[in-house]
């Protein structure tokens, strides 16, 4: 078993990773909404061209969600959100392997279809990954280094 | 309100986040409609137009255009396109020399008809964006593409 102390640095760790991976896929779609909104149609997933509406609010949940993990404010709200993220995006991209759809993923950079931003496994893998992560936080078990809310 | 509850924290991000994208989006000079609008259909297809156009086109009107010599582009990957395409159609993975073909060929007045596999890709229609943004004035986007075409047996090309 692993000490209190071990799992507090765990969570700085899981904060860290989760915060910085979120803001950093924030940056290209906060600044290209138009592009991305065209991403997320191509999943063909949402209905009546909800994908505009999803463009906007995702991007900047995603920053500020981000820059909460690393701040430790709403910690508990935080992990919660991130866990939902990840869950809708290995179903977004799973169905869209399964229905061998050919989109590019969308999850850092939209500008450019570069090489390897096409839906893979790894993209699947990497978002399990983070899951895992976020429940983790869940977990925390003791409340060290958090701005908001102190308990 | 408790701040403690997990779920009051979520509730309070999620609102806050909506809050502040709506409000960043109204004020960027690039921001996007609430709702994505889809493409207006074509009343009727014309080789000659006054201006710019971007339409989606149903099979008949696609089959107009076709009769008329008009080039088709295919959308799809190339190995979609090896299995079974409309006759005639290009299939130019490369952007610039698609677009220079297109230019050097027939110029960025006449009609050009893209489509993907079927209703439900979007390639042909970002494909579509990609060209007007270049200039080109008339365009179609033949929404039923490759499924609808094959199943109402129009002429197809190995």
């Amino acid at each position: 078993m692993i000490n209190l102390s071990q799992r507090s640095l765990l969570a700085l760790f899981s904060r860290i990773v989760l915060g910085v991976v979120l803001i950093y896929a924030s940056i290209d779609k906060i600044i290209h909404p138009d592009a991305f909104a065209k991403l997320i149609g191509n999943y063909n997933v949402l209905p009546f061209g909800l994908e505009n509406v999803v463009a906007i609010i995702l991007p900047t949940l995603e920053l500020i969600v981000g820059c909460c993990l690393i701040l430790g404010i709403m910690l508990d709200g935080s992990a919660i959100i991130t866990a939902g993220m990840m869950i809708v995006f290995i179903f977004a991209l799973s169905q869209a392997m399964i229905r061998g759809i050919d989109v590019s993923c969308g999850c850092f950079n939209v500008s450019e279809a570069e090489e390897g931003s096409q839906i893979g496994f790894r993209r699947i893998i990497e978002d399990i990954i983070f899951l895992g992560l976020s429940i983790m936080l869940l977990n925390r078990g003791e409340r060290k280094w958090e701005l908001y809310p102190k308990t | 309100m408790n701040v403690r509850l997990p779920f009051v924290q979520v509730f309070i991000l999620i609102v806050f986040s909506s809050l502040f994208s709506f409000l960043l989006n109204g004020l960027r000079s690039n921001g996007i409609p609430l709702l994505a609008k889809e493409l207006a259909v074509a009343d009727k297809v014309e080789i000659k137009v006054s201006e710019p156009q971007l339409l989606a086109i149903t099979i008949e009107q696609a089959l107009e255009l076709y009769n008329k010599g008009t080039v088709f582009i295919d959308a799809r990957e190339p190995e979609y396109f090896e299995d079974g395409h409309i006759k005639g159609a290009w299939n130019i993975p490369f952007f610039f020399e698609l677009m220079f073909k297109l230019d050097s060929l027939q110029g960025k007045d006449s009609p050009v008809v893209l489509y993907c596999s079927g209703d439900e890709c979007g390639s042909s229609e970002d494909l579509a964006y990609e060209l007007q943004g270049e200039g080109f004035t008339n365009l179609y986007v033949f929404k039923g593409g490759w499924t609808k075409w094959s199943e109402n047996g129009h002429p197809i090309g190995p």
